[in-house]
């Protein structure tokens, strides 16, 4: 189902530690995707790479279906592997997450939808999240362009996760053929909203992407997207690969 | 600075659409009706979908980037254009052969 956010606190502590920046958690949600009446199995990934990267990497799998033509529900396992010598796997937190479409398709002149998730940590001490958010659509001609805008607190003792952070993600799509659509899409974190990092100490990585749907009969179908991300800012990754597959099953 | 711009374009996003023609098409016994739908081309327009069936099927056309499920019984209004003149095939996902053309002029 079409979404994206990165997770501005844990890489900002990151930073404050003075630790390697790292992938974190990268969505893009598109207001339209529902999915109603329908079961949607998603998994997503991504890996940082090269200069400012330690190797470590972020996966998710979510079960969700749209309850509504207008409400979509899920919950989500996340995962994260650490990176460095002494790697290691380990499931970061269970999140619910909710889409409720504003608009329908192409009625008005931008669709829209809110976003929220709530996470809870399985670690110990691991902080707990809430993030809330718009997902905005518009189609030009064979093109679509999707932003995201989100706000994300983290509830924890730790002065790292302190405060409002501001996280974002665009993408523009060329609709060339419904199997294989490119894009262009970037995702960013600014820090706090009351103390927003300079450009540089912000995340943003942009990059190409694939993207498609390839029909499955009566299976449904199999939406993808896949590609590599650059790193923009100083302190983002050199580079970042984003894939995401997502089952769409008729109920 | 960021909530008061996301406010301004949750509000564009509400803006209504400016009343729109509406063409019809009816899936009966899995075959929609009428197969060649004539639609206008460069303007806006609402293509109502009724299912006359006793099952869910998903209208569905790749060209137009478009899905939508209507439930038995009932009907969905999807909001197409602009088109440029030409052909689009549609097709209901769930049987996939029923299919259809709107014909943009």
């Amino acid at each position: 189902m079409r979404r994206s956010r990165g997770r501005a606190l844990l890489a900002s502590a990151c930073l404050l530690l003075g630790t390697a920046a790292r992938a974190d958690e990268l969505r893009l949600i598109t207001p339209n995707d529902i999915g109603y009446r329908e079961l949607e199995i998603e998994h997503d990934g991504s890996v940082g790479l090269g200069h400012g990267a330690d190797g470590g990497g972020f996966y998710s799998i979510e079960f969700g279906t749209g309850a509504t033509a207008w409400w979509h529900t899920g919950v989500e396992l996340d995962v994260e592997r650490e990176g460095g010598p002494d790697s290691s796997t380990a499931v970061q937190g269970v999140t619910l997450e909710n889409q409720i479409r504003l608009t329908r398709p192409g009625e008005n002149w931008l669709d829209a939808a809110l976003y929220s998730e709530l996470s809870r940590s399985t670690l110990r001490g691991g902080p707990d999240d809430v993030l809330v958010g718009a997902a905005l659509l518009k189609d030009v001609g064979r093109t679509t362009h999707t932003l995201n805008l989100f706000f994300d607190k983290a509830f924890s003792t730790d002065d790292d996760y302190r405060g409002v952070r501001f996280s974002y993600a665009w993408q523009s799509r060329w609709n060339l053929y419904r199997q294989f659509a490119p894009a262009i899409e970037a995702f960013g974190e600014s820090g706090r909203v009351d103390r927003p990092d300079s450009f540089q100490s912000g995340q943003l990585i942009a990059g190409p992407m694939a993207t498609g749907v390839i029909l499955l009969g009566p299976l449904g179908k199999l939406r993808y997207e896949a590609g590599y991300l650059f790193g923009v800012t100083d302190a983002s990754p050199s580079g970042t690969i984003r894939w995401k597959m997502e089952m769409e099953i008729p109920l | 600075m960021r909530i008061p711009a996301i406010v301004t374009l949750l509000i564009l996003a509400a803006a209504p659409a400016l009343a729109d023609e509406q063409a019809h098409l009816v899936l009966r016994d899995h075959i929609f009706t009428p197969n060649r739908l004539e639609v206008p081309s460069g303007k806006k327009f609402q293509l109502v979908v009724k299912n006359d069936s006793d099952q869910p099927i998903e209208w569905e056309s790749e060209e137009l980037d478009r899905e939508e499920v209507v439930r038995p019984g009932e009907e969905n209004t999807i909001f197409l254009g602009p088109l440029s003149p030409g052909e689009y095939a549609y097709f209901d996902d769930r049987h996939q052969d029923s299919k259809g053309v709107l014909v943009a002029k």
